[in-house]
C-alpha cells in the first residue's frame, strides 16, 4: 500500500473522474459541484482508505472537496 | 380487430389506448372497482392528494413524462432541504443532508461492490449476464454475508434494499438485485431525489394518469370484472370473467406475474409467469398529515431513516402550499410484521416512532395507511421480487406471446422494471406486438 505521503493531485483527479464518470475534473474542481453526492462521496472515502490506509470522515471530505485539497489532507494525515 | 386487455393499471391502459388509436375494438377488463392498480390517490385534505401507491419520477422516465404532458398534468419537485433524522438504535440524531451517521468508508465499500455487480449485469437480458447461473442462485443476503463488509454496511444494506425495491435481502437473487438497480438507471440515479428517480411527483397524484386514460377510453373499461379463464383456438380467444364472456382476436394480460398465473388457460397453459421463489415485494405506505409542513420550521427536510421501524424512512410529500404530508415507508421484513398487527396497534406504533423521531412536532392530525400486502389484486409492491432461479427460468419468456395472448406489466419490462415507466413501456411494446401479429 502506498504511503499517504506519496499521493498526488493527479491520483485524486483520476479517482474523482472514475467515480463521477466524467473527465471534466481539474485539481480545484469541487466534488459536489461536479455532480458528487453523499453516496458517491462514500466511494471516494472507501477508495482512499483502501489505497492509502487513511480513514477520513464525510465531514472532512466536504471541507476538502477538491482533488488538491484532498491530496493535502491525505499527505498530512493524521494531521 | 377485437382486443381484450386484462388489467387497468398503467400497462393495460397504455396498451388499450395505443390499440384503440390504431382502430382496434378494445375492451379493458379490470378486477377492482377502480382503475390504477398500484397507483392510488389518498385525499389528505379536501382537494389535496398524496400517493398511496407509486409517486416518484425522474427525467429519464421519458414515456411517463410524455404521458403526463399529453394528459395535461403537471409535476412538483420533491423537496429535500434541511437536516435529516436518523435512528440506528442509539437514539435519533440529525445530520446535514441525507448522509446517515454510519461509517462512511464502510458504506463506500458496500457501494463499490454493488457498482461492480450492476456494471456486470446485462440489462436487456439479465439471464445472459456472465456467471448468471451463480448470481441467480444466490440471495442478496447470502451475497452480503460473503462480502465480509463492516457491520455498519450490514446494518445499512436491508434499509437500502427496502427503500430501492421493497425487498428483504433474503427474498431476491443477487442477479435480480443487480438487474433492478441497473434497469432503473443505476444505483446513484435510483437513489437520488434531485436529478434522480425521486426528482418529482405528479401534481395532484399519480392516480390521475390512469383516471384520465380510462376516461378517454370511456365505456370500453369495465370495472369489477376479474378475468378467470382464457380459452383460445385457431379462430379466436374467449375471456371469461365473473360476469360475462368476451370474444376477441387477441388478449393483452397486463397483471403482475403471480396474478397472471392465477388465471386458467385452455387448452394449453402458458409457461409459468412466477415460481415458488417469486416474492411479492412488501410495501406499506403511511401518510402522516399535519396542518402544514411544520418540520421545515425546525430546519428539517422530513427525510428520515430508521433501523428500528416500523417506518424505515419518511419523506416530505406535502402538496405545494397545502397540508404537511410526511410519507412513511414500511418495507421488507418490517412490512410483514406490521401487516400482522391490527389497525389500532399499527397506528400506535407509528405515532410512538414519529414522536421519538420528530419530538418537536405535534402529533399528526391524520394517519392514512395503504397496505399493499393485503390487496388480492396487487400481490407485489413495488413489484414482484425475482428470487433464486427466477431470472433463468422466467426471463427468456417474459415477453413471448402464448398464442393469441400477449403479456404486459412492469415486470415484463427490462427497462425501468418495477416502476411506472416500465409499466408504460411494456404497454406500448405489447400493443405493437399485437398489431404486428
Ligand atoms: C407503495 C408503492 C410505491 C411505489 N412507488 C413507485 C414510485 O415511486 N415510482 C414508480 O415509478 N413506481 C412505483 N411503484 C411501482 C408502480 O406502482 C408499478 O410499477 C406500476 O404501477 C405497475 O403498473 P402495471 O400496470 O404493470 O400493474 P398494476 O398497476 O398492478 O395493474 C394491474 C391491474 O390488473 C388488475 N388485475 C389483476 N388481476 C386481474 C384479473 N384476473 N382480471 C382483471 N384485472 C386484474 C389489478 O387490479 C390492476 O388494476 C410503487 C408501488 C407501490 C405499491
Amino acid at each position: 500500500m502506498p504511503a499517504p505521503s506519496t499521493v498526488t493531485v493527479d491520483d485524486m483527479v483520476g479517482l474523482f473522474q472514475r467515480i463521477l464518470e466524467t473527465d471534466g475534473v481539474g485539481p480545484d474542481s469541487d466534488f459536489f459541484d461536479q455532480g458528487g453526492d453523499s453516496l458517491l462521496a462514500t466511494r471516494v472515502l472507501s477508495a482512499v482508505a483502501r489505497q492509502y490506509d487513511v480513514e477520513l470522515t464525510f465531514i472532512q471530505l466536504i471541507d476538502a472537496a477538491s482533488p488538491a485539497a484532498l491530496t493535502k489532507l491525505i499527505k498530512n494525515f493524521p494531521g | 380487430m377485437r382486443i381484450v386487455v386484462v388489467g387497468a393499471g398503467l400497462a393495460g391502459l397504455t396498451a388499450a389506448t395505443d390499440l384503440a388509436a390504431d382502430g382496434a375494438e378494445v375492451t379493458v377488463l379490470e378486477a377492482r372497482n377502480r382503475v390504477g392498480g398500484r397507483t392510488r390517490g389518498v385525499e389528505v385534505a379536501p382537494g389535496q392528494w398524496a400517493d398511496g401507491g407509486a409517486a416518484y419520477l425522474g427525467h429519464r422516465h421519458t414515456e411517463l413524462g410524455s404521458l403526463i404532458r399529453r394528459l395535461g398534468l403537471a409535476t412538483v419537485a420533491t423537496t429535500m432541504t434541511g437536516r435529516s433524522r436518523f435512528s440506528f438504535g442509539d437514539g435519533p440524531q440529525s445530520t446535514d443532508g441525507r448522509f446517515p451517521p454510519l461509517n462512511a468508508t464502510a458504506l463506500g465499500d458496500l457501494f463499490d461492490r454493488l457498482y461492480e455487480l450492476t456494471a456486470a449485469v446485462r440489462p436487456d437480458a439479465p439471464w445472459l449476464t456472465p456467471d448468471a447461473a451463480r448470481l441467480d442462485r444466490q440471495t442478496a443476503a447470502g451475497w452480503l454475508d460473503g462480502t465480509g463488509v463492516h457491520d455498519d454496511a450490514r446494518r445499512f444494506f436491508p434499509l437500502f434494499l427496502g427503500e430501492m425495491m421493497a425487498a428483504d435481502p433474503a427474498d431476491v437473487s443477487v442477479l435480480h438485485m443487480a438487474f433492478y438497480l441497473r434497469s432503473g438507471g443505476g444505483i446513484r440515479y435510483l437513489n437520488a431525489f434531485a436529478g434522480g428517480a425521486q426528482a418529482a411527483r405528479v401534481y395532484g397524484g399519480a392516480h390521475q394518469l390512469c383516471d384520465l386514460l380510462a376516461a378517454k377510453l370511456g365505456d370500453r373499461v369495465r370495472l369489477a370484472e376479474p378475468v378467470r379463464w382464457i380459452d383460445q383456438d385457431g379462430t379466436g380467444v374467449s375471456v371469461r370473467t365473473d360476469r360475462a364472456y368476451h370474444q376477441a382476436d387477441a388478449v393483452v394480460v397486463a397483471v403482475p406475474p403471480v396474478l397472471a398465473d392465477a388465471i386458467e388457460f385452455d387448452p394449453v397453459r402458458p409457461a409459468r409467469r412466477a415460481t415458488a421463489a417469486t416474492g411479492r415485494g412488501c410495501a406499506i405506505k403511511v401518510q402522516l398529515v399535519y396542518p402544514a409542513p411544520l418540520w421545515r420550521d425546525h430546519g428539517l427536510s422530513g427525510w428520515s431513516v430508521s433501523a428500528d421501524g416500523p417506518l424505515q424512512s419518511t419523506v416530505d410529500d406535502s402538496p405545494p402550499g397545502g397540508a404537511g404530508v410526511l410519507t412513511g415507508f414500511v418495507t421488507g421484513r418490517q412490512a410483514r410484521t406490521f401487516a400482522r398487527l391490527d389497525d389500532k396497534s399499527r397506528r400506535a406504533a407509528v405515532r410512538a416512532q414519529i414522536q421519538r423521531l420528530f419530538p418537536g412536532l405535534p402529533a399528526p392530525g391524520r394517519l392514512v395507511i395503504t397496505d399493499w400486502l393485503s390487496e388480492p389484486y396487487s400481490r407485489g409492491c413495488y413489484a414482484a421480487l425475482f428470487g433464486p432461479g427466477d431470472w433463468l427460468a422466467l426471463g427468456p419468456r417474459l415477453t413471448v406471446p402464448h398464442g393469441r395472448v400477449h403479456w404486459a406489466g412492469t415486470e415484463t419490462s427490462t427497462e425501468f422494471f418495477g416502476l411506472m415507466e416500465g409499466a408504460i413501456r411494456s404497454g406500448h411494446r405489447a400493443a405493437q406486438q399485437v398489431a404486428a401479429a
